[in-house]
């Protein structure tokens, strides 16, 4: 039996040998080099940077110096000695929490009221798209013009309507976050999340619908029925994109506010980043990433293994 | 057909295309940071002489002048003294100052900084540049070369020293928010004669009342009061006060009357008579006083020269805006309440040709230079006596910043580097203080606001 497996094994290495003629071998190597420039960009500015930024975490580094290994402190003060650390999250998830079930909510329905078959619906679909072509430093300063306390078209209208104290928005620290939530949600419902959902939609097969009016579903029960069972697999994907893009908000607070006033808009990235290029704590900021990462990764986690309890994959 | 690439050799192409498309990414051969010079080097013993006739190339990395001819301006006039040198401008392009120096400092860590730079006592990161062996002495570049340092004011180059050594040239300079930008036309307007422009006569009382009166709800407020360090040191140093000790050790808000009675006169107007506007209610306080929604404004002496110039440029009508100032009342020991601030021009450690690169320096930042970079570069430079006849003919308006700078007071900065910690804790918990929309008690907020700027003066040193 053991000369017929080594024989076997023999036999084996003969095929391949065969088989990868010098012609083929020197196609899988061009095939390979080919490959090279993606594989240097992914190794040297995603893998290399990630792996090292575990070890930066581990030291107190400010780009001018050598970093120092300092072990598990800057976790230890992430956690225990920056005051900002854990009002950022709060903050964070604030944002995240109200802001994506919103905008994901307004994009599906939004889209679904644009997959009706009336008059100028490529108007429709263009004007509602519009608002997220617009750059989001255009868009800070817009909303930053319409939503200013005093002078503001916003509050002149509220004061026009009898509230002789609207909110302070931007500068006031109780609506810093739901202006910004706000603006967020001008921008993004819709957004691609919007075209996202119009191909779910479209997506549809027709013969459901055809079959649920021939049993006499009414407009709404076609709707709760058919429209969201089958959209569920798209309402996910946008719950998981949306989630990850609202933990990491940033830009908006950082020009529209720069995490005031009284650090109300300051976020878990705006901390961060004030750490990494402000600060130059390259250290302390890495483990933040890291921790942060950690988190974000958790929740996505989370939310596949919930997906299997209400998101329902036609024919699948 | 005949002309058809095959996949082979499309293969060869791209691998040849991509290898020299990441030859040519690769970091370009940068000198290497010589050790730290006790004072200038060697390269001080040829300081005095010309440079050398060998072709000489120098890298200028800065934010200052970008978008003005004026940088092209020094560099022709330069190639004209010095044909063999070449100064490369490498503009940095942020907007906001404070943050190019994050680029300085990646370009000093990838050996790739410019042998002419500047970091900026103003911006904190002067004596952290010294600290960290990023720039050069310059002592034996100036004794080589016999330049008189009188030429500057001696404020100004007191802020390029650090620990016995100087370490630039001064390019800007101005006594902070030393006065109120007023708008004359509200005053004309409510009948009230303006105070005398040279004048310190105005008590503190007398502009919150103002204050008060000018405020008109939803359409114009009678004083603005940043929350930035750069206010709030001229405020506290109004009342007496100030916000750190000179040593940048210790805050010095709940210890000090004066700093106290400075911030509940900010307290009251803000949070208690409400009219001073929220954070965030003037964007551009500029615009705000060009637009006549804004009487005064605490800035300081350029504030006052570039609403002049908006005014003009706009056209506005005078009995919108017309440019005034109200300059603050002097401290019972005769100082002004201000806060001299200045900018430098440095060399970077190890460069080559450090007497070459001095002597651009001196172009920059001599008479000429300083000139045209108010002039030509729209700044504020107003380290030079010998630089204000001109400022003057120009516009008279420079004339009314000279007591300030005469008789003003230095700005202290941490002495630990932490200046973006330090500047973030200030604004930041100055909004909490004189938070008109949810206020909190007076004696909480100033207590939190001591113990934040403490917090970061106590850090270890960056």
């Amino acid at each position: 039996m053991a000369a017929t497996t080594t024989t076997s094994r023999f036999d084996v290495r003969a095929v391949v040998r065969r088989e990868l003629a010098p012609r083929k071998r020197w196609q899988n190597i061009y095939g390979y080099l080919f490959l090279t420039p993606w594989l240097i960009g992914f190794l040297g500015l995603f893998i290399g940077p990630g792996v090292t930024s575990i070890y930066l975490s581990l030291t107190k580094y400010d780009v001018l110096s050598a970093p120092e290994f300092i072990g598990f402190a800057n976790y230890v003060k992430m956690f225990t000695d920056d005051p900002l650390f854990w009002p950022s999250i709060w903050r964070t998830a604030y944002y995240a929490g109200v802001g994506v079930p919103l905008g994901v909510l307004g994009s599906m329905f939004l889209s679904i009221l644009l997959n009706n078959k009336i008059r100028a619906l490529p108007a429709y679909r263009t004007l509602f798209f519009m608002p997220s072509l617009v750059p989001i430093v255009a868009s800070v300063v817009l909303w930053k013009w319409l939503l200013n306390d005093d002078f503001g078209i916003v509050n002149q209208g509220l004061r026009n309507l009898g509230i002789m104290d609207p909110p302070g928005w931007f500068g006031d620290r109780r609506w810093a976050i739901p202006s910004l939530i706000m603006m967020g949600l001008w921008q993004g419902i819709g957004g691609t999340r919007m075209i996202i959902f119009l191909a779910g939609l479209q997506g549809i097969p027709e013969e459901l619908y055809e079959a649920a009016s021939i049993d006499g579903a009414s407009a709404w029960s076609k709707l709760w029925n058919v429209t969201i069972p089958l959209l569920t697999p798209t309402i996910f994907f946008n719950m998981i994109l949306g989630i990850i893009g609202g933990l990491q908000t940033f830009t908006a607070a950082f020009v529209a506010t720069e995490g005031g006033p009284g650090f109300a808009t300051w976020f878990f990235s705006l901390h961060l980043y004030k750490q990494a290029f402000d600060y130059w704590n390259m250290g302390y900021a890495a483990a933040l990433a890291w921790f942060f990462a950690v988190i974000i990764v958790s929740l996505t986690v989370w939310q596949m293994r919930l997906s299997s309890r209400w998101v329902f994959y036609y024919g699948g | 057909m005949a002309n058809q690439i095959s996949r082979r050799a499309f293969l060869r192409g791209s691998l040849l295309v991509t290898g020299g498309l990441l030859a040519a990414c690769a970091a370009p051969a940068a000198s290497e940071p010589a050790p730290a010079a006790s004072s200038g080097g060697e390269a001080a013993s040829d300081a005095a002489a010309a440079p050398a006739a060998e072709d000489i190339l120098l890298r200028w990395d800065t934010f200052r002048g970008v978008g003005t001819p004026w940088n092209e301006e020094r560099i022709a006039s330069f190639k004209e003294l010095y044909p063999n040198v070449t100064i490369e401008f490498r503009p940095l392009t942020d907007a906001v100052q404070q943050n190019n120096y994050a680029k300085m400092y990646a370009s000093h860590a990838a050996g790739d900084l410019g042998e002419l730079c500047a970091f900026d006592p103003s911006h904190f990161h002067f004596w952290r540049a010294i600290d960290k062996n990023i720039i050069m002495p310059i002592d034996d570049l100036v004794a080589a070369d016999d330049t008189d340092l009188s030429e500057w004011y001696d404020v100004f180059m007191g802020l390029q020293s650090y620990q016995g050594q100087q370490y630039g040239l001064p390019s800007w300079g101005w006594a902070g928010y030393d006065t109120l930008v007023t708008n004359a036309a509200h005053f004309k307007e409510a009948g009230i004669e303006l105070p005398d422009v040279n004048a310190r006569e105005v008590s503190l009382d007398t502009i919150a009342e103002w204050a008060n009166s000018f405020y008109k709800e939803n359409e114009r407020f009678g004083l603005f009061v940043g929350h930035g360090e750069g206010n709030l040191v001229p405020l506290t140093r109004a009342f007496g006060g100030d916000l750190i000790n000179a040593d940048g050790t210790q805050c010095t808000l709940v210890d000090d009357p004066g700093s106290v009675e400075a911030l509940r006169w900010a307290y009251k107007l803000s949070v208690e008579d409400k009219v001073l506007p929220a954070v965030g209610v003037i964007e551009n306080v500029a615009s705000a006083q060009v637009e006549g929604k804004l009487t005064m404004n605490w800035g300081g002496s350029l504030n006052v020269r570039n609403l002049d110039r908006d005014i003009k440029a706009t056209g506005t009508d005078p009995s919108v805006a017309e440019v005034s100032q109200i300059l603050l009342p002097a401290l019972p020991d005769g100082r002004f309440p201000s806060q001299l601030r200045g900018g430098t021009w440095n060399i970077r450690q190890g460069s080559e040709h450090a007497d070459v690169a001095y002597q651009f320096l001196k172009h920059i930042a001599g008479k000429d230079g300083s000139i045209s970079f108010n002039l030509v570069g729209g700044n504020f430079a107003a380290v030079r006596p010998d630089t204000l006849e001109a400022l003057i003919a120009d516009n008279p308006i420079h004339e009314w910043f000279l007591t300030s700078l005469e008789n003003g007071m230095p700005a202290h900065a941490p002495a630990n580097s932490r200046g973006r910690e330090y500047t973030d804790a200030v604004v930041q918990y100055t909004d909490l203080l004189l938070d008109p929309n949810q206020p909190i008690p007076f004696e909480e907020g100033l207590q939190q606001l001591q113990d934040q700027i403490q917090a970061v003066l106590d850090m270890d040193p960056a």
